[in-house]
């Protein structure tokens, strides 16, 4: 048993612990407080999720419809961490699962059944801190490969790779698409390059002849801290 | 032969706006939404009403986490199957009040367009295609119910 006097929780005055009953309420309410907050954080997020869908149907504008779902798969990565954060441990997130769950999105948000889209994948645990980072990351690079690495009509083939190894998390995603062909990168690709950084992560999106081949190499061990101050 | 009657849907869900995007995703999967409540008691009565086929319940009501003994009455006394949309999955009672399963929040698009087309086959059939689609878990009793397909597919 601990000696030291805990701030906050009541107890006897000397010797003997702080009383359990005390401290099992106190636990109980952290704990339901706890569950309230992660229900709301859910039920926001599938709030926005509906604004933005609801939005983009009533959106005639072709260029525009596209800018809000591609709006609404980014929210949408970011609420299926969330699902998925508190199912098991809520300190750490199982990248594998959550590439499972995205794969089947993307793939249906693009309409594309005639893409195979193979899975290759470890089962990782990252810092919770981390998990909507990498899902961004992992959202933009597959969501490049099943919306632009095949015009309609062309089947192909995507695969995701994710192995451990070294103090190293090493992802994969490859096509044998249309490739870059000369395009400037879009936005999708900043925020890979920024969450990339934010990562510690090395990034490389390269023409792979055929297709497009991205990897990321995001060391296990540097977990972004919260840091007052940024370089 | 004419062609097999949608199944009729009630919505049981407090946010508005979910529950309109929610009819959305029913009426895209071609169902048929019959109404929508916003209480458990509210629910309860709507589903004698209207004995809907399927009633997709939220956990948090109006009036505060009723969903579950809401569910456990539209089974027991309406005989609709229910499906649990909740954040609070964690929560649910191990015998899921008699519900088929449930589809944790936030969910996607796809998560309910696949489950409602997948729980239409089994309702139809009285026994599933297939193993259940992500994001839908099925409750112990529904999936020893609709074990049928799943033994064949592993």
């Amino acid at each position: 048993m601990n000696d030291q006097p805990e701030a906050g929780l009541p107890g006897p005055e000397s010797g003997a612990g702080p009383d359990a009953g005390a401290l099992e309420t106190a636990l109980a309410q952290k704990s339901a407080l706890l569950h309230e907050i992660d229900h709301r954080v859910k039920n926001n997020l599938q709030l926005i999720a509906s604004l933005i869908l609801l939005q983009s149907r009533r959106t005639a504008d072709p260029a525009a419809r596209a800018a809000l779902k591609t709006v609404l798969e980014r929210v949408a990565a970011v609420a299926t961490v969330h699902r998925r954060l508190f199912q098991n441990d809520p300190l750490s997130f199982d990248v594998a699962d959550f590439i499972r769950d995205l794969t089947g999105d993307l793939a249906a948000s693009a309409g594309r059944d005639d893409l195979e889209i193979a899975l290759d994948l470890d089962h990782i645990a990252i810092p919770a801190a981390s998990a909507a980072a990498f899902a961004l990351v992992v959202n933009e690079l597959l969501g490049n490969a099943v919306k632009h690495a095949f015009p309609p009509g062309r089947r192909g083939r995507v695969s995701v790779r994710l192995s451990n190894g070294d103090g190293l998390c090493r992802l994969t995603i490859a096509d044998d698409g249309v490739g870059l062909g000369g395009q400037p990168p879009g936005f999708g690709l900043t925020i890979v390059k920024l969450l990339g950084q934010q990562l510690h992560a090395d990034v490389q999106v390269e023409d792979a002849q055929p297709g497009v081949r991205a990897t990321v190499i995001v060391p296990m061990t540097a977990v972004p801290k919260p840091d007052r101050a940024s370089p | 032969m004419t062609a097999p009657d949608p199944l009729d849907v009630l919505i049981v869900e407090d946010e508005v706006l979910l529950a309109e995007e929610l009819a959305f995703l029913v009426r895209e999967a071609g169902l048929r939404e019959v109404g929508r409540a916003m209480s458990s008691r509210e629910a309860v009565a709507l589903a004698a009403e209207l004995t809907p086929d399927l009633a997709l319940v939220d956990v948090h009501l109006r009036d505060g986490p009723t969903g579950v003994e809401a569910a456990r009455l539209i089974v027991q006394d309406v005989g609709a199957v229910v499906l649990f949309m909740t954040a609070n999955v964690a929560r649910l009672p191990s015998d899921y009040a008699g519900a088929c399963g449930v589809i944790g929040k936030p969910y996607s698009e796809r998560a309910v367009k696949t489950a409602l087309a997948y729980l239409e086959v089994c309702l139809r059939d009285g026994r599933a295609p297939g193993p259940p689609p992500l994001g839908l878990t099925l409750s112990p009793r529904y999936r020893e119910l609709w074990d049928g397909g799943l033994a064949e597919t592993g």
